[in-house]
């Protein structure tokens, strides 16, 4: 019973592998995640750092609010149950369910059931009483129904006895998390589907957080509340499997959940009005959708010329007559052969009237027909595209084009004597962004639009993705989304556009840059001794104590404590004094004016009211907040407690 | 119905073939225990009194006089000698050799390849290489006439044969070592209510094996043992004159008895298997 925060966390092999790459996630309270994805994707060395068998890297892995990175398993409060069972064969099912109570040190108590307190005042520990150890392992058999199995050997139970021995052994500690590394794959499939129910059930009667390890798409999309997709040691996507299954986040995840695989074909897409041509490589059949759908979408998807990729699920293609007669996005669709399952039929053919169905490429289409169906290879029918549900992704990042939360939004503007009108709202442009008059298009960040403003715009939707809020706004008679920290009440808003997060631009090329709102250092991590003073048994002592700091542009500062336990903990023994690290800070860590860092002052960036030096120290060039206009040199100090810290060798995010 | 040929030429050639090889074979290797059995049933004791395999009249006399006749050549004094030394080398041993294999086989530190191919080069060179190193440093230990001596040399080369049971202990699922773990057991706990219950048929081979070494090894103890009451079966025996030869070949066959016992005793347990179910093969 408790809540799992995972920060950048890594695991590193020494040859340089990366198996666990930058896993961030927050797990609530009684939740049941899934991590699924192919072999070697890193979700079982995921779950055995949780687990504790396996060393952290780097990064911060707390259970409830204890940080856990340095604590051994049992400590930790976690239960395992292993894909190969990992029974102790000696034992018989009595002993191996009793062999962790067996293990544990308790607080002691008294014939009256009070705590029995040792000389420091702390709770005595000791093993726990045999009566209290058999009512649990009594409970726990009850619970799995193996009972009657109590005295037996592991060796005389079937594999299904004895994944239900591992979980008795798992439930009755009573852990915070329960860990499960595939625990249903030496099953056979009929058994893996009633364990997998009664996994789930478990989980309602327990109310634990339970960690699940798949490699099976159809366990993860049954069992999850949340499934975690991974690739090679990159998180994919953590979402629902609703929305796994109906937003894919990038081209990977549309095609690993889903059966049969979702049909990818190459293409390109015309706006034209408030409709968007699509064609299709191979067919000549042109398909028109409303420009909604992809609203969304950059533009520069849109011109008719970029490649993207169009996917869609073989349910969302139709043969079905009625359907076809009634859709107005056909396609012709060359059969090659079908598989029939009972229930459906699996339509295999091809969109390209040459191809012949087989093959990987991008014109091979599947689809489902309900029933039996008789088609003979060659045969050519119409078949209906549900575009609604259509998926599209970039050829060469294979992520969405259509993402749940878009970058920017983006707007045809123009700028007339420092004045930027978009979307029948007007802006006078500060001085730190100078731009010539003409027309030109408008990128709006999502984060930059916040309420309380006096642009008032009028909220058509809004969707809480990861507990914040995407409206969908009409400014004049534009769309406008915007990423707040709440939903928003009613239907009329008035919103504020953060200026310095947008961007003009013109034919491709940016005329105005939004401000930079970070600042990499180059620097080191040093330690000195120096004399200090140390509590010993409440006596203060003079020791030489060590001192931190972090090394840029050849100036110590002082570090932090807990950036310095992060770093430590990081690296092994003297490592990480001898390694280079970029530091990232934002404008506004610094100090200006009480020593530090000698920098000379560029110019001001004046957004009216917000004041930025762009200033240069040793050729890198630095933004830093300021209060008031600058010219010179000035000195700043910077304010290490938000610093970011990656390794820059091994591109690992430390702090 | 025709009646099934019970065995076919072809086939019946075969086995006469396989039978005789085994036969000559068995011949080979039993002739000398045989001889030496019938040697110790002799009445006469002179080795020069041996005329043909049989002896001319027989008797228990050689043994008899081997428990009795301990004047000279004290045969049961001998026997506690051996006894005491290869089962004190048997335990020490056993026990450095599983601890050095587990390690090995479970722990991942600095060197540990490096030392796993040292030691098997240095396994390679024979015991009585390093017969004068050893028996300096014996001197400088002040462990000459000890059978403390003995048992040191012993033990503390078992562990070198490790890689027996380190192949075992490989086959034990590293799985198991994670549940107990997680379970809340330290690795000393581990390793003694998981894996040594599991290793037990693993541990009666090296303890007969470790036993085997100190019980037949004639070398060392005739290098450091020099006292007469120390001496163990295999030193004391060289020393019979050749007119005992009845009586040599009665201790000769009487020191096999303990190994025998030994063997039948815990063949039961070396019967592996026993970590069948653990996990799914």
């Amino acid at each position: 019973m408790a809540n799992l925060s995972l920060k950048h966390i890594y695991k590193v092999y020494p040859n340089g592998t990366k198996a666990v790459n930058d896993f961030n996630m927050q797990i609530d309270d009684k939740e049941f995640i899934v991590f699924v994805g192919p072999s070697g994707c890193g979700k079982s060395t995921m779950l055995r750092m949780v687990a504790g068998l396996e060393e952290i890297s780097a990064g911060e892995l707390r259970i409830g609010d204890v940080v856990v990175n340095d604590m051994e398993p049992k400590d930790r409060d976690i239960a395992m149950v292993f894909q190969n069972y990992a029974l102790y064969p000696h034992m018989t099912i009595y002993e191996n369910i009793a062999f962790g109570l067996q293990m544990r040190q308790v607080p002691q108590k008294d014939e009256n059931g009070n705590v029995i307190l040792d000389k420091k005042g702390r709770p005595k520990m000791g093993k726990m009483p045999k009566a209290e150890i058999d009512e649990r392992v009594k409970a726990a058999a009850e619970i799995l129904g193996i009972t009657d199995y109590l005295q037996k050997k592991p060796k005389e139970m079937s594999g299904g006895q004895r994944q239900r021995v591992a979980l008795g052994r798992a439930i009755v500690r009573e852990p915070k998390v329960m860990l499960l590394d595939e625990p249903l794959s030496n099953l056979d499939a009929k058994l893996r589907t009633q364990m997998r129910s009664e996994i789930v059930k478990l989980h309602e009667r327990l109310q634990t957080t339970f960690i699940y390890v798949t490699h099976d798409q159809v366990e993860a999309m049954t069992m999850g509340t949340r499934i975690v997709v991974m690739k090679l040691g990159v998180i994919q996507q953590i979402d629902t499997p609703k929305n796994l299954y109906q937003m894919p986040a990038n081209k990977f995840v549309a095609g690993f959940i889903g059966t049969p695989q979702m049909n990818f074909f190459e293409g390109t897409l015309k706006k034209i009005g408030d409709k968007v041509e699509i064609r299709l490589n191979g067919s000549q059949s042109v398909i028109t959708i409303p420009y909604e759908i992809v609203i969304k979408a950059m533009p520069q998807y849109l011109d008719g010329n970029t490649k993207v990729c169009i996917g869609l699920r073989s349910e969302d293609v139709s043969i079905d007559p009625d359907v076809v007669k009634e859709s107005n996005t056909t396609i012709k669709v060359k059969i090659s052969h079908t598989e029939e399952l009972g229930t459906e039929t699996l339509v295999y053919g091809d969109i390209n009237m040459d191809g012949d169905g087989f093959g990987d490429d991008s014109t091979r289409i599947v689809l489902k027909a309900a029933g039996f169906k008789n088609f003979s290879s060659g045969d050519v029918v119409d078949a209906a595209l549900n575009m609604a549900n259509v998926h599209l992704f970039d050829i060469k990042t294979e992520k969405s084009i259509i993402p749940r939360v878009p970058e920017y939004t983006y707007q045809d503007c123009t700028v007339q004597k420092g004045v930027l009108s978009f979307a029948g709202t007007q802006i006078k442009l500060p001085p730190a962004m100078p731009c010539p008059d003409g027309n030109y298009e408008l990128h709006i960040p999502v984060d930059a639009i916040s309420l309380g403003g006096n642009i008032s715009a009028e909220v058509v939707s809004q969707e809480v993705v990861n507990k914040q809020t995407l409206a969908r706004l009409v400014v004049g008679n534009s769309t406008l989304f915007a990423l707040l920290d709440a939903p928003v009440e009613g239907k009329k808003v008035n919103l504020h556009i953060d200026i310095k997060k947008l961007s003009i631009c013109k034919d491709g090329n940016v005329v105005v840059k939004p401000m930079p709102l970070i600042n990499s250092l180059e620097g080191t991590f040093a330690m000195d001794k120096v004399k200090g003073t140390v509590e010993v048994d409440g006596k203060v002592k003079s020791r030489m104590v060590p001192k931190y700091s972090i090394v840029i542009l050849g100036q110590k500062f002082e570090a932090p404590a807990d950036v310095a336990v992060k770093m430590f903990s990081a690296f092994t023994g003297r490592k990480v004094f001898n390694t280079s690290f970029r530091y990232e800070l934002s404008p506004y860590d610094f100090t200006i004016g009480e020593g530090g860092i000698t920098a000379s002052v560029r110019w001001m960036i004046n957004y009216g009211d917000e004041k930025f030096i762009e200033c240069e120290v040793a050729g890198q060039t630095f933004y830093v907040k300021a209060d008031k206009d600058y010219s010179g040199s000035v000195t700043l100090m910077p304010d290490f407690t938000k610093v970011g810290v990656t390794e820059i060798g091994r591109e690992i995010k430390i702090v | 119905m025709k009646k099934k040929k019970l065995f076919k030429p072809q086939k019946l050639f075969n086995i006469a073939i396989t039978y005789l090889i085994i036969l000559a074979v068995c011949f080979v290797f039993l002739f000398p225990i045989l001889w030496l059995v019938l040697a110790s049933f002799s009445k006469t004791g002179s080795i020069y009194s041996f005329k043909g395999f049989f002896p001319t009249e027989y008797s228990f006399d050689s043994f008899v006089r081997l428990f009795t006749d301990t004047q000279m050549y004290n045969y049961p004094k001998w026997f506690a000698n051996t006894l005491f030394i290869s089962i004190m080398s048997a335990f020490i041993g056993t026990a450095l050799t599983i601890l050095t294999a587990y390690c090995m086989s479970r722990f991942r530190f600095k060197s540990r390849k490096a030392m796993m191919k040292t030691t098997l080069v240095l396994g390679m060179f024979p015991s009585f290489m390093t017969m004068t190193a050893v028996y300096l440093m014996m001197t400088q230990f002040n462990l000459i006439n000890q059978q403390w001596g003995l048992i040191l040399i012993y033990s503390a080369g078992a562990p070198m044969g490790y890689l027996t049971q380190k192949g075992f202990f490989d086959t034990i699922p590293s799985s198991i070592d994670e549940a107990a773990r997680i379970d809340g057991a330290s690795n000393f706990k581990i390793f003694l209510k998981i894996t040594l219950p599991l290793a037990a048929p693993m541990i009666v081979y090296t303890l007969l094996s470790s036993f085997v070494w100190p019980w037949s090894d004639f070398i060392l103890p005739q290098l450091l043992l020099k006292n007469k009451d120390l001496w163990t079966v295999a030193v004391g025996l060289m020393t019979l004159p050749t007119d005992e030869f009845s009586r040599f070949a009665a201790g000769a066959v009487f020191i096999a008895v303990p190994i025998v016992i030994f063997y039948f005793a815990l063949s039961k347990f070396l019967i592996s298997g026993l970590s069948a179910g653990a996990v799914k093969q």
